[in-house]
């Protein structure tokens, strides 16, 4: 049994019972209204992560990296990244995207999102900027 | 066979920081915080009581769901639970990103599919994957009120939160003793103390890269760079949640104007100022009783004040004064003392959340009421007026608006 399946029984029983509760819950998402779309958001979370974001972000990655010595990357990288991670997260309010509702249901509007963003975009770039500064400077101690 | 080329070939990948430990630890912090999640997740569920007359939203449930009366205080209970669900999942964000970072190499394994086991396991793994990025997705485009998914929010966000907890437990058993030896062998901690000059590889690990390229990051350095990604979009938003000063530091936060935000507008609703006005009749049932009172009636039975704090569901919060009737007070003017359950409906005539049915412990407790003036001035239409529930840890919407007809049973 071990050297056909590849593990013990145990590992067997826990997946069965895990993918037949999982079954349950596809089924019964799978007989809602939009059934269509909310399989196309499940397989196109994957796809999105797999096959846009993880590409893009490494690829990104490897060009910046690119002949310049060790540690430069790391002022860019966290800048870069943290703003990066307020816009897909708040990619709605900063692009308008929910406003319409939003306006319906609250009466009032997304007003400066996307100023804000970038703004608190360019203070990041600017503070990283700065500790890049200080810290190239001759004697001064680098860091990890 | 041959790997085809690309990231089905060991030396693509050139991560030095890749390994089993590095997994663990992302795995042990991602686990603390979806626990949270998906446990004030399943408490908001409980929150809208679906046992009781119409609450329920999502269609066939799992029948351990609500097997408590969900309390009354503090008030804030409903604020706090769902406001650590939606911060604590925006936290969780670019920890589920390293996460993911951590054990592609596993994605692009090849042959894909060497033993029937490992065939089950990424089949729950896919599992895992796709509700995770499900759930995140279509919460945080909900709480922006992007309805751009076109389905119902509330079940697919319930059903698949089941498909993630039953994928991340059988995860749980296959990989926590993997996790177990990664810091019994390197040490739970450790790897924490090297700075970048004595970054190397992890020994072993089918994670580990063949041919890695000079570290330009520690370990501790790639740790705190998500740490402080979790921690700007946790400043983004959290300020909705605890509201005061906080509230306008949270830069991008659908909630973040003013103190006191509006989940529904009367337009929105339907309601209309006729609706409203001299000819509002609120109705007062118990049994075979009926009673008809006007604004001015309800104004006249004695009155509390209570401060309080409302909740929604999409994590904001706003703490304000009711003064309005007390639900035991109307329960018993309706001829029904200490009700056994009440059902609220609004004037608005469409709309799942125009009715919701309250409790025999909401209506004891003495903080619930039909509130009609919040601070110094009546409510205002956007807020319900002229009357509106307010009942202690209850989630928001459930507090409803323009009330027209209360229902009380025994």
């Amino acid at each position: 049994m071990k050297a056909r399946y590849g593990s013990s029984p145990l590992h067997l029983l826990a997946h069965l019972a895990a993918l037949a509760l999982a079954a349950w819950a596809l089924l019964q998402a799978l007989q809602l209204g939009g059934w269509e779309r909310i399989a196309l958001w499940l397989i196109g979370a994957v796809v999105l992560h797999d096959a846009l974001l993880w590409p893009a972000y490494t690829t990104l990655d490897r060009l910046a990296r690119r002949r310049r010595p060790a540690g430069w990357a790391n002022y860019v990288r966290v800048p870069v990244g943290i703003s990066a991670l307020l816009l897909l997260a708040f990619f709605p309010v900063i692009c308008d995207k929910g406003g319409a509702t939003y306006a319906r249901v609250s009466g009032d509007t997304y007003d400066g999102y996307a100023a804000r963003w970038l703004l608190v975009s360019a203070a990041l770039f600017v503070v990283a900027g700065a500790l890049y500064l200080v810290r190239s400077r001759p004697g001064s101690g680098s860091s990890s | 066979m041959h790997a085809p080329p690309g990231p089905f070939r060991p030396e693509f990948w050139k991560s030095p920081l890749r390994g089993p430990w590095l997994t663990a630890v992302l795995g042990s912090v991602l686990l603390m915080l979806m626990a949270i999640v998906a446990l004030t997740g399943f408490l908001s569920h409980a929150a809208y009581q679906p046992d009781l007359g119409r609450n329920a939203l999502v269609g066939t449930d799992l029948p351990f769901t609500t097997f408590f009366d969900w309390p009354t205080g503090p008030s804030w209970l409903y604020a706090f639970t769902q406001g650590l669900h939606v911060n604590v999942g925006l936290f969780a964000l670019p920890v589920v990103l390293a996460k993911l970072w951590s054990v592609i190499p596993r994605l692009f394994q090849f042959p894909p599919v060497r033993t029937p086991a490992e065939g089950i396991e990424r089949l729950s793994i896919a599992l895992l994957v796709s509700s995770t990025g499900f759930l995140f997705a279509t919460g945080i485009v909900n709480m922006q009120y992007w309805y751009v998914f076109r389905f119902d929010f509330v079940e697919a966000h319930y059903y698949s939160a089941v498909v993630f907890v039953a994928a991340l437990a059988v995860h749980l058993v296959v990989k926590v003793p993997v996790a177990l030896r990664a810091y019994r062998s390197r040490g739970v901690l450790a790897p924490l103390r090297q700075g970048l000059a004595e970054t190397v590889q992890e020994p072993d690990g089918d994670t580990v890269a063949l041919r890695p390229d000079p570290p330009t990051v520690s370990r501790r350095g790639l740790l705190a760079g998500v740490g402080a990604g979790a921690g700007a979009l946790l400043v983004a938003n959290v300020g909705q949640s605890v509201g005061g000063p906080l509230r306008s530091v949270a830069f991008l936060a659908p909630r973040r104007e003013g103190g006191f935000p509006v989940n529904k507008t009367a337009d929105g609703a339907r309601i209309t100022e006729a609706m409203v006005g001299s000819d509002y009749r609120l109705v007062l049932r118990g049994g075979a009783n009926e009673v008809e009172l006007t604004r001015d009636d309800l104004l006249g039975l004695p009155l509390a004040t209570h401060t309080l704090t409302l909740g929604c569901v999409e994590g904001w919060s706003t703490r304000q004064t009711w003064t309005g009737v007390p639900l035991a007070e109307l329960a018993r003017r309706a001829g029904v003392a200490g009700a056994g359950a009440l059902l609220v409906e609004s004037l608005q005539e469409a709309g799942v959340l125009r009715q919701a049915t309250l409790a025999r412990n909401q209506m004891a407790d003495a903080r619930s009421l039909l509130a009609l003036r919040v601070g110094d001035a009546d409510l205002t239409l956007d807020h319900g007026y002229p009357a509106r529930i307010i009942v202690p840890g209850l989630p928001g919407v459930h507090n409803t608006k323009w009330v027209g007809r209360l229902t009380f049973s025994a």
